[in-house]
């Protein structure tokens, strides 16, 4: 930063003002100085200061008030407390509430230059992690951008192609270049889902899917999230068994991503499954929460895979047969569960299988209206 | 089916020549056109039974201005329109797996591309079907 870093000072006292600005006149800073709360308010937007230093007790309002509005304007402004020492105690309190330090007076010079110095650097690395964050915001769209329609519109149009060419050699071709055909489009067909999975990890807002709230069952969004994975499973001779301890509360939630959810991890468990295995669903209820565990005899979870489990594009050491993975699927799952308030866990072991427990907030009864109530009802 | 003159309106010759192939060899008479521009003349000068619009085509969405500009003209808003898309997920990603569908005109339907054929030929036999019922009210 070539600017001039910038100091508001906010004290009753002329002398604590005057000493303040000798002790960091010799460093680069930019000073100004009020001697009342609505004068330093006053001078924030022009000022647009890095510090603060504010002192608690003044005629006028009150220092709290003025910590309060500084923060309200802009919460990277990082404030310092001034203060007597019989007034600790609330400086202390003040600190509670976002206020980054405080100096008792009488104060050593050095003290002040150090305190305002360690503020400075403070202040600069939350202005870094904004600038970081939203680089990174940024990039995350941007990536969605490419990943869309640089790869995704050309394999798109390959397989446009494929399609426009095999209706048009369809009496042509022998059954074994059909053959070739199929399996090229299948491949492509592989490309695009996942290219779609990764635009779905890039794009899940959570904010949006709590938008769409309503009261769900959660065993209806189970029976829903089994029923799209069931095909597979019998392909893989593996049986899957539901047990629901019911009654079970309703929840507040999003159906269509609860499955998908549901979905990622059931389907998940048919992957990493050998044939003829065993899934089991269990549901049950537990103060004020939900459990789902789905329990599989798997192939199980590498111990130092686990912490990174449900981070993006992650894909563990054991590799299920055959089967294709896209390192996102565990990702969203835990994105939507935590857009539920729910959290989930997994405990693993290799060779034995896995076990993922989902857990999730019931709908406190009185928040039920009547009409909610018979809809669950029926 | 012959004499079923079908428009295709998008800017990428390989999502066309693909989309033709599979019309053609279903007997549909299909004309091209691979900008928004020359597409809306050629719709105006008339004969179309259907429409197959892809929605984004040069910088932008140009595909949905010519949406509005088909719906703001009584005659071209009877043309049964199947829109064509590659961007479900910007669109919906609220829907996995349900194409949401923007209904952009009085009879539209959506595809996402790639278009399957199968699914291709069901959408556009559909959309005639329906286009000529609603004549026939309408008569």
């Amino acid at each position: 930063m070539t600017d001039k870093e910038k100091i508001l000072i906010i004290d009753d006292e002329e002398i604590v003002r005057d000493s303040c600005i000798q002790i960091l006149a010799k460093r680069n800073y930019e000073i100004i100085t009020a001697e009342n709360g609505e004068a330093g308010l006053e001078l924030l937007e022009d000022f647009q200061p890095d510090l603060a230093l504010v002192d608690l007790k003044m005629p006028g309002i009150s220092g709290y008030e003025v910590l309060d509005q500084i923060h309200e304007y802009d919460s990277t402004i990082v404030t310092i407390v001034i203060t007597g020492f019989a007034t600790v105690d609330s400086a202390v309190e003040s600190m509670k509430k976002g206020t980054y330090d405080f100096l008792p007076k009488p104060f050593k010079p050095d003290e002040l230059r150090l305190i305002v110095q360690r503020g400075l650097e403070r202040r600069k690395l939350i202005l870094e992690t904004i600038a970081l964050r939203r680089e990174k915001e940024m990039l995350r769209e941007q990536f969605a951008a490419i990943v869309s329609h640089e790869l995704k519109s050309p394999l798109g149009a390959v397989q446009q192609s494929m399609y426009g060419l095999v209706s048009d050699l369809e009496d042509k071709l022998s059954d074994e270049q059909k053959g070739k055909i199929e399996r090229l489009q299948s491949r492509i067909a592989d490309l695009i889902k996942l290219v779609n999975t990764w635009l779905r990890a890039i794009s899940v807002d959570i904010s949006t899917i709590r938008d769409n709230f309503e009261t769900i069952s959660i065993v209806e969004t189970i029976s829903k999230a089994v029923e799209n994975v069931q095909q597979h499973a019998v392909r893989k001779d593996i049986t899957i068994e539901t047990s629901i301890e019911k009654p079970l509360a309703p929840i507040n939630g999003n159906e269509v991503t609860m499955v998908e959810a549901l979905v990622n991890i059931i389907g998940n468990a048919v992957k990493y499954t050998q044939m003829g295995g065993h899934i089991a669903i269990a549901a049950r209820e537990e103060v004020g929460k939900i459990l789902v565990e789905i329990k599989d005899n798997g192939v199980g979870i590498a111990t130092e895979d686990i912490p990174h489990l449900f981070d993006d594009f992650y894909v563990g050491k054991t590799k299920p047969e055959g089967e294709r993975r896209s390192g996102v699927g565990l990702a969203i799952t835990k994105r939507i569960i935590e857009a539920h308030d729910g959290s989930i866990t997994v405990e693993s072991e290799l060779g034995k299988g896995s076990t993922f427990t989902v857990h999730l907030p019931i709908l406190e009864q009185a928040n039920i209206t009547n009409q909610e109530q018979e809809v669950l009802e029926t | 089916m012959a004499n079923t003159k079908l428009l295709i309106i998008d800017d990428d010759p390989d999502y066309v020549d693909g989309i033709k192939s599979i019309l053609d060899k279903a007997d549909y008479d299909v004309d091209v056109a691979y900008n928004p521009k020359d597409g809306l003349e050629a719709l105006k000068s008339g004969g179309y039974d259907l429409l197959l619009l892809d929605i984004m085509m040069g910088r932008g969405a140009e595909g949905v201005m010519v949406a509005r500009k088909i719906n703001k003209d009584p005659k071209l808003r009877e043309i049964p329109v199947l829109i064509i898309t590659g961007i479900r997920e910007q669109m919906a990603f609220l829907f996995p797996g349900q194409p949401v569908h923007p209904r952009l005109l009085p009879t539209d339907a959506l595809l996402e591309k790639p278009v399957d054929p199968k699914l291709l030929l069901e959408k556009v036999e559909a959309l005639l079907k329906e286009a000529a019922e609603k004549k026939s009210k309408g008569a």
